[in-house]
C-alpha cells in the first residue's frame, strides 16, 4: 500500500493501529468535478431529505393558514368598512421606519389589510432580523433577496393604491393577498437560507 | 471530553456543508471530498489491491454521493455512508474484473482485537493482507481496520453476517500462516 516509508517501517501491535486514511497519489477532484458538471442537480425539495421535506411542508402549511387569515381579514376589512382606507396613499419607506436607500424595508402592513395577530407577529419577527440575515448570505444571494422584495414591496404599494381608489375591487384584494404571501415565502426562505450551512 | 466536543463540531460542520453541496454548491462538495478523500481511497485500495482501481472507484464513489446527497440522512455518519457506497462500487468494479469467491468455512472462534503476538511492520501486515482472498480480505478490512461490526460489515458486503464471521475466521488463520505471529 502506498505510504511514507516512515509509516510502513512502523510497528504496530493491532490491526486497528493501521492508517485507515490513504490519500490517493493523484488529487482526483478535478476528474470529479469535471463529471458533476454532467450530472443534472437535484433542486428544492427533491433535493432535501424526508426530515426536511416534512419541515418544509409544515412551514408551508403554517404560512398558507396565516395567509388565509390574512384573506379573511382583509375580506371582512373591505366588505365591512369599505371607506376606511380610501383615498389613502400607500405607505412611505418613512412611514415605515425610514430604512435606508432602495426600501427593502416595508413592510408594515396596512392593518386594514392584514388584521391576523399571528401573521403580524410572524412577520415583525421575520422582518425584525431581515438585515442581520441578509448580511449572513453571499452577495448573489443577497441581491437576489433584495430584487425580490423591492419587486414586492413595489407591489404592495401599487395594489394599495389602486385599493384606495377602488376599495372594493375584489382581484386588487386578492392580488394584494398574493403578494403578501409572496413577501413571506421570501422572508421565510430568507430566515431559512441564512442558517449555517444553508443557501438560497 | 474534548474529543466528543471536536467530534460534535465536526459533525455540525459538516452537516452545513452537506446542506450547501444538496443545494448545488460544489465547494461544498469539494470540502467533503477533501476531507473523506483518504478514508474512502484506503478502503477502496484495500478492497481492490489496485492504486489505478482504487482512484477509479474513489472516484465513482464522490460521483454516486454527489447524485445521491438528497437521500442522505444528517443524523447519520457521512463517513459510514460514504464507506457504503465505496463498498458497493469496489465490489461491482471487482465483479466485471474479478474471480468468484470461493465459498467460506464454517464460522470457529472469532478474534475481536485483532491483536498481534508480537509487533509487526505496517507494510509487511498490509501486504499480508492484500493477499488475502478477496470475500476474507473486505470482511477483515472493513471490520478489523475500520471497526465496523459483524451485522454492519454484513450488511456493507451484501452477505450474511454468520458468513462475514466465516470470513474473518479464514482472514485470522491466513494472517496468522503469513505473519508467523498470533492474531488474536
Amino acid at each position: 500500500m502506498s505510504g511514507s516509508s516512515n509509516t510502513e517501517n512502523r510497528k504496530v501491535g493491532s490491526l486497528r493501529e493501521l492508517p485507515q486514511s490513504i490519500e490517493p497519489p493523484h488529487d482526483l477532484w478535478p476528474r470529479i468535478e469535471a463529471q458533476l458538471g454532467e450530472i443534472p442537480h437535484e433542486a428544492g425539495a427533491a433535493g432535501k431529505s424526508p426530515q426536511q421535506r416534512r419541515a418544509l411542508r409544515a412551514r408551508w402549511l403554517a404560512a398558507a393558514a396565516m395567509v388565509a387569515c390574512v384573506a379573511v381579514g382583509v375580506w371582512i376589512g373591505r366588505s365591512l368598512l369599505p371607506g376606511v382606507s380610501g383615498g389613502g396613499s400607500p405607505p412611505t419607506s418613512a412611514q415605515n421606519g425610514g430604512h435606508e436607500g432602495r426600501s427593502l424595508a416595508p413592510l408594515v402592513p396596512r392593518q386594514v389589510y392584514v388584521s391576523d395577530p399571528r401573521y403580524e407577529h410572524q412577520r415583525a419577527d421575520l422582518v425584525r432580523d431581515l438585515q442581520a440575515r441578509l448580511a449572513a448570505l453571499s452577495p448573489p444571494e443577497r441581491a437576489k433577496v433584495t430584487t425580490s422584495l423591492e419587486a414586492i414591496e413595489k407591489a404592495k404599494k401599487d395594489l394599495e393604491e389602486a385599493l384606495g381608489h377602488d376599495p372594493g375591487n375584489a382581484l386588487l384584494q386578492e392580488l394584494l393577498v398574493n403578494t403578501y404571501q409572496d413577501e413571506m415565502r421570501v422572508l421565510t426562505d430568507v430566515h431559512e437560507a441564512s442558517d449555517p450551512g444553508r443557501g438560497i | 471530553m474534548a474529543d466528543a466536543q471536536a467530534e460534535d463540531t465536526r459533525v455540525d460542520w459538516e452537516g452545513a456543508l452537506v446542506q450547501r453541496a444538496r443545494s448545488g454548491d460544489r465547494r461544498a462538495f469539494e470540502r467533503l471530498y477533501r476531507e473523506h478523500a483518504g478514508r474512502v481511497y484506503g478502503l477502496c485500495l484495500r478492497m481492490t489491491r489496485d492504486a489505478q482501481l482504487a482512484e477509479d472507484c474513489t472516484q465513482e464513489t464522490f460521483i454516486n454521493a454527489w447524485r445521491a446527497l438528497g437521500k442522505f440522512e444528517t443524523r447519520s455518519s457521512l463517513s459510514t455512508w460514504l464507506h457504503r457506497i465505496a463498498v458497493n462500487v469496489s465490489l461491482a468494479r471487482r465483479r466485471k474484473t474479478g474471480p468468484v469467491e470461493p465459498s467460506p468455512e464454517e464460522e470457529e472462534g472469532i478474534a475481536s482485537e485483532w491483536t498481534l503476538e508480537t509487533p509487526v511492520e505496517v507494510h509487511e501486515i498490509e501486504s499480508a493482507i492484500a493477499a488475502l482472498p478477496e470475500g476474507a480480505r473486505d470482511a477483515l478490512v472493513l471490520h478489523a481496520l475500520y471497526g465496523y461490526s459483524h451485522g454492519e460489515a454484513a450488511h456493507m458486503l451484501g452477505i450474511a453476517e454468520g458468513t462475514c464471521k466465516a470470513q474473518l475466521h479464514r482472514a485470522r488463520a491466513l494472517l496468522r500462516a503469513r505473519l508467523g505471529v498470533e492474531v488474536s
